[in-house]
């Protein structure tokens, strides 16, 4: 029973969702703090995505009459859950995930896909000329960043030889200098997870000032509110793979390791802010240009070399 | 009142969502309203963020007397507003017409057309007072409650 309770706590409480969801407000806050401060603005008090959700939460939820009534609000919990449940086999509080099995990799790769699809079936079927187009967009952006994403998060895997990403995480923190290695893909990846959060400069799905907000622009109320939430999660869940797969530093205390994936975080934030805040948007077929051309062949380079030394090491 | 209804209402107050709407005007208004979204005047720290979309907002901000052309559109996109919302008419001529007052073409001020919270009246109308009279309007809210409320609620 006691057990039964520990687990619910950790898939509900400490490391699960609540943790995921205020974490992931907190991220958004420090997001559009510096980002205003990067332009000498001020910038929003530290509450205010929380302000946001809560307001979004009172409104009244308007479903429009062309829209497809059961697609347009379910959409958002998918989206929701599962970046919840793809959290769970990230590690947070030391080495170990919540859950792991020989394969969590490719689960959560797969989960990783789910919020971007469901974006794209929120604005196919909320039948507006402006969500159509964004809609059409995040699958075509999608094409753009697929396989240099997945192909550079599946670099390091095969020198470490293992699918699950608490054992990677594991060998590459019991090997730390063979992370450098893997520093052309971890550029790559982290060039190919701004464009998969849609921030600038490839944020050309929901540019507010062409197609107003792209796929979304239907949404109101409560499920615009739990749209917004999804996002926040999902930046905070890239982030924590990112730090899980290429910067493994751990000293073995939990909460040692636990401050220092705060640190991490913060750190890879900043580096995402960085991007955003210093370049301008792209145009979609630049995007896909830029994704075939230069990722996509760096990535590849990486795997010949990590299974070369795959053979060495 | 509920906690979870209290909750709701600091949300509303500390983050209002804005939109713009040029009903008629000769465009003053409209390079004031936005300068001052710029980073001079800084909106977003006390939580104003600019939407495209007439669903995300909750304010309605409009400029301008109302003309028959822009008529159906500005209750079109009044109706595609969700509840709360607000809505703040800004110059002279989105208060009463002002000098297109009883032209062939205009209905008059914004409130010809559909109700109107806060009128800030000026030719053109400076950032500083369109800060100030969102600053009211959120004020407004509580005092809306003091006297038994729900005028906000439709």
């Amino acid at each position: 029973m006691i057990e039964f309770l520990k687990i619910l706590c950790k898939l509900f409480i400490f490391p699960g969702f609540l943790f995921l969801s205020v974490y992931s407000f907190l991220l958004d806050f420090l997001d559009r703090k510096l980002y205003a401060r990067m332009q000498n603005r001020v910038g929003p008090p530290w509450y205010q995505p929380l302000a946001d959700f809560l307001k979004l939460i009172g409104k009244k939820t308007i479903i429009p009459a062309d829209a497809n009534a059961v697609i347009f609000s379910v959409m958002p919990l998918v989206s929701l859950a599962a970046v919840t449940v793809g959290f769970i086999y990230l590690p947070v509080l030391g080495k170990e995930a919540i859950f792991s099995f020989s394969g969590d990799f490719v689960i959560v790769l797969y989960l990783l896909a789910i919020p971007p699809l469901a974006a794209f079936l929120a604005g196919w079927y909320s039948r507006a000329v402006y969500s159509t187009i964004g809609a059409t967009r995040i699958l075509t952006q999608m094409f753009a960043y697929e396989v240099p994403l997945f192909i550079s998060v599946l670099a390091p895997t095969l020198i470490a030889g293992t699918w699950s990403i608490t054992e990677l995480t594991g060998f590459y923190a019991a090997h730390p200098l063979y992370i450098f290695i893997n520093l052309p893909v971890a550029i790559t990846a982290l060039i190919s997870f701004q464009c998969k959060l849609e921030r600038a400069p490839f944020d050309s799905p929901e540019a507010e000032t062409e197609i107003v907000s792209g796929a979304l622009v239907e949404y109101s109320g409560r499920l615009l509110a739990f749209f917004k939430l999804a996002h926040n999660c999902e930046l905070l869940f890239v982030i924590s793979l990112f730090s899980a797969i290429y910067l493994p530093f751990m000293t073995g205390i939990i909460w040692v390791d636990f401050i220092l994936y705060i640190v991490k975080t913060l750190f890879i934030l900043l580096l995402l802010i960085l991007m955003r805040v210093t370049m301008a948007r792209i145009e979609i077929n630049n995007t896909l240009n830029f994704c075939w051309k230069y990722l996509a062949p760096v990535t590849l380079g990486q795997v010949i070399l990590n299974l070369l030394l795959r053979g060495v090491l | 009142m509920s906690l979870i209804k209290k909750a709701i209402d600091w949300g509303t107050k500390k983050s209002p969502w804005i939109i713009h709407f040029n009903a008629g005007a000769c465009n003053g208004c409209d390079i004031e309203t936005i300068d001052s979204l710029t980073p001079r005047y800084d909106l977003e720290r006390v939580g104003i963020l600019k939407q495209g979309s007439p669903r995300h907002a909750d304010v309605l901000i409009c400029t301008g007397a109302v003309t028959l052309q822009t008529r159906d559109r500005l209750i079109q996109i009044y109706e595609q507003m969700s509840d709360p919302k607000f809505v703040i008419a800004i110059g002279t001529c989105a208060c009463t017409g002002g000098i297109f007052e009883d032209c062939y073409c205009v209905t008059g001020g914004i409130d010809s057309v559909i109700p109107v919270d806060v009128y800030i009246p000026g030719c053109a109308v400076r950032p500083e007072a369109i800060i100030s009279a969102v600053d009211k309007l959120l004020g407004s809210l509580d005092n809306d409650k003091k006297e038994g409320g729900g005028n906000y609620e439709s």
